[in-house]
């Protein structure tokens, strides 16, 4: 199934806001690179994934720092708690240098957008994002992460190792792309973190979202 | 698919160059509500016409006939006889939406509505709104407006506007799309102060048909134009206007914008942070700074910036020459300028030399240059020290800075310094009316004068722009 079929089957069958594991899957598809997923060993992450609850660690759905049993475990216990979820175990991301948000929207005036900077609690300063036309082609990408305070958190403060910026800007055209693509049937991605690692080792998306445009017919009733 | 029917008259929309050709040199236009009544708005654009020196071919439409201003009047559009290139609307909004549908079987190629009370007009407009664009669906013409204060176009001496803000314009590189008229009347005003040529102005209106999209792209690819003034306060088709707004200033070309109107923060967004982190007011300006658009905050900076680019000269890079016959406004116009994130680096040596020969030992011939009100004893000192200064190697903007002017001859020796280099030379002029004095020599040039050193700095933040990250 390509994943343009994928994203028409979940709007086909209502769903509004895709949890991270089917996200993830679709992210995956298109080329960016996700965690582990069921490591045998080292130290793990399990989430409970839900379409009804998106904020997973409002609801204690996020259990950091297991071990692969531990985590089987508490993703059980999980499940029984939030029915009709998906249980997720992954390796733990912890070799990255920073973490970054990439989220794609329809803007009223413009059409589709790209934006990415600092992410993880560094949100907060919404200043430090930058914001293009989606499709941002390779030379855009890169120009996003060279500027604004962002740029100078990627190329290491203070004697911290340089982030793969290469990566983070491949990711930044890729999702951009496949945005534009389809933004009739998307209204939102977000990746937030990506956990972007020292300059050419890559980086991994830890968290995403994807919100589903309404159906055309929806659309109609809005206006 | 069904062959399109062609026993009868061509029934075809013009496009919009087709619409904004006839419009920009006209040689019929038909002013519908035009009126020996001082006041109404079609007397208004009569006259104006008229007194602009407008050539081509006027016909009043008013339905009581006779003579209007001197000009024999049509009863009503379909007297007329031939084509009309273009009818301007200026009636109450009922009769004008007659007019409209009379012209759907007339030969005409573009309607200017100046009449108001259409969705501008809230609830009571709705039922006018709903005809208008009944009428404009198939309509064999283009529509500028309505609820709009006209178009301008000096160099074919053109006027059709109700406004007497628009008056006295010369020809030359700016064009302006204004969806307010009157902040387009204030914006003209003062470029035509300072000299600054205009190649025309659209009034926007509504944007019923034409829009600032369809406006910029016509106008841009114009080669009069250099640079294109945009007061917008709603984007119909943004992402054609950020495009049009791209290929502009990729091929050389400037576009200043200002928009107008509150912007909504992150409205809708509950499920992720991109809804927060992308509000409107947050992507106009990645937007505009990704194209390549210097977005001014308001109107009158706006007219700054302008000045700055209509002179056509790009700096080579960010460092600042600056003279000044005071000292206390050199030190505002460099805090400003250093702020804006230029330099104003001490000049080269044999500038430093050159300049002594002016200024006495109480002056400075470092950077900031204090001339001291000694230069003033001769008129053509204060033009010398600047082409010393524009012609320094390590200077890539000289500002110069005078306040009350005593004789002519130190004008024209400021513009002889202008026609002596290439740089971009922005005058900071705080006494012109206190002066015995014209500027007429720096206005021909369009050299860009500011009365004061912020807004000096508003015209060097845009030439700033054009060294920026624009490719």
């Amino acid at each position: 199934m390509t994943p343009r079929e994928t994203l028409e089957n979940w709007q086909r069958a209502g769903r509004k806001v895709v949890h991270e594991a089917d996200s993830k899957d679709l992210l995956q598809q298109i080329g960016i690179p996700v965690p582990k997923r069921d490591p045998a060993e080292g130290r793990c992450v399990a989430k409970l994934c839900h379409d009804d609850y998106p904020h997973k660690s409002d609801h204690g759905l996020v259990r950091l720092g297991l071990s692969p049993q531990e985590a089987n475990q508490a993703a059980t216990e999980m499940a029984e708690r939030f029915v009709g979820g998906t249980a997720l175990i992954e390796e733990m991301e912890e070799g990255s240098v920073a973490e970054w948000i990439i989220g794609c929207k329809r803007d009223d005036t413009f059409g589709p957008i790209v934006l990415a900077g600092p992410g993880g609690i560094l949100v907060e300063l919404i200043d430090a994002a930058e914001i293009r036309l989606a499709p941002a082609g390779p030379q855009t990408a890169e120009a996003m992460v060279n500027s604004g305070p962002g740029a100078r958190l990627l190329a290491g403060l203070r004697g911290a190792e340089p982030a793969d910026k290469g990566a983070l800007a491949d990711l930044i055209s890729r999702i951009s792309v496949f945005f534009a693509e389809n933004a009739d049937l998307i209204s939102e991605i977000e990746i937030n973190p990506v956990m972007v690692r020292a300059d050419g080792k890559g980086l991994a998306a830890a968290d995403a979202l994807i919100v589903l445009a309404p159906k055309a017919n929806e659309q109609e009733n809005l206006t | 698919m069904a062959e399109p029917n062609t026993n009868r008259m061509a029934v075809r929309r013009p496009s919009v160059a087709e619409a904004l050709d006839a419009l920009f040199d006209p040689s019929t236009i038909a002013v519908v509500g035009a009126s020996r009544t001082k006041g109404k708005l079609g007397q208004a654009v009569l006259a104006l016409l008229k007194s602009n020196g407008y050539r081509g071919k006027i016909i009043p439409v008013n339905p009581s006939g006779g003579e209007i201003e001197g000009l024999a009047a049509a009863r009503s559009l379909e007297e007329i006889d031939g084509p009309i290139d273009v009818v301007v609307l200026a009636t109450p909004v009922g009769v004008a939406l007659d007019a409209l549908e009379t012209c759907t079987r007339l030969d005409v190629k573009v309607v200017v509505g100046v009449t108001s009370g259409f969705s501008e007009a809230g609830e009571d407009g709705h039922n006018n709104e709903m005809r208008l664009r009944r009428i404009m669906q198939d309509a064999p013409f283009r529509l500028v407006g309505p609820n709009c204060e006209g178009v301008v176009r000096p160099a074919s001496d053109l006027q059709l506007t109700f406004s007497p803000m628009f008056n006295g314009l010369r020809p030359g590189p700016v064009a302006m799309i204004s969806q307010s008229g009157a902040l387009g009347g204030l914006m003209a005003l003062r470029l035509g102060e300072r000299g600054v040529g205009i190649n025309a102005i659209v009034s926007s209106g509504n944007e019923t048909d034409l829009t600032a999209a369809d406006l910029l792209e016509y106008l841009g690819n114009d080669p009069q134009t250099r640079v294109v003034l945009c007061y917008v306060e709603e984007l119909r088709d943004g992402r054609r206007f950020a495009e049009a707004a791209q290929r502009l200033t990729r091929a050389g070309k400037h576009v200043v914008a200002v928009k107008g109107g509150r912007s909504r923060a992150g409205s809708r967004a509950v499920e992720s942070h991109t809804g927060a982190m992308a509000g409107d007011d947050r992507v106009i300006s990645a937007v505009f700074r990704e194209t390549g658009v210097f977005r001014a905050r308001e109107s009158v900076a706006a007219v700054d910036a302008v000045t700055a680019l209509a002179a056509g000269r790009r700096p080579a890079g960010n460092r600042v020459g600056i003279i000044s016959v005071t000292g206390g406004l050199g030190v505002e116009m460099t805090d400003l300028a250093e702020s804006a994130g230029f330099e104003v680096p001490v000049l080269d040596e044999a500038t430093q030399t050159a300049l002594s020969r002016y200024v006495p030992f109480y002056g400075s011939v470092s950077n900031p240059v204090d001339l001291t009100g000694v230069v003033l004893a001769n008129p053509t000192y204060v033009g010398r020290c600047l082409e010393a200064v524009a012609a320094d190697p390590g200077v890539d903007i000289a500002i110069a800075i005078i306040t009350f002017v005593p004789d002519q001859q130190f004008i024209e020796a400021l513009a002889e310094a202008f026609d002596s280099t290439g740089k971009p030379i922005l005058i900071v002029w705080t006494g012109s009316a206190r002066s015995n004095a014209s500027g007429e020599a720096l206005r021909e040039r369009a050299v860009p004068v500011y009365d004061s050193p912020a807004r000096a700095a508003s015209g060097l933040s845009a030439l700033a722009a054009t060294t920026g990250e624009v490719a």
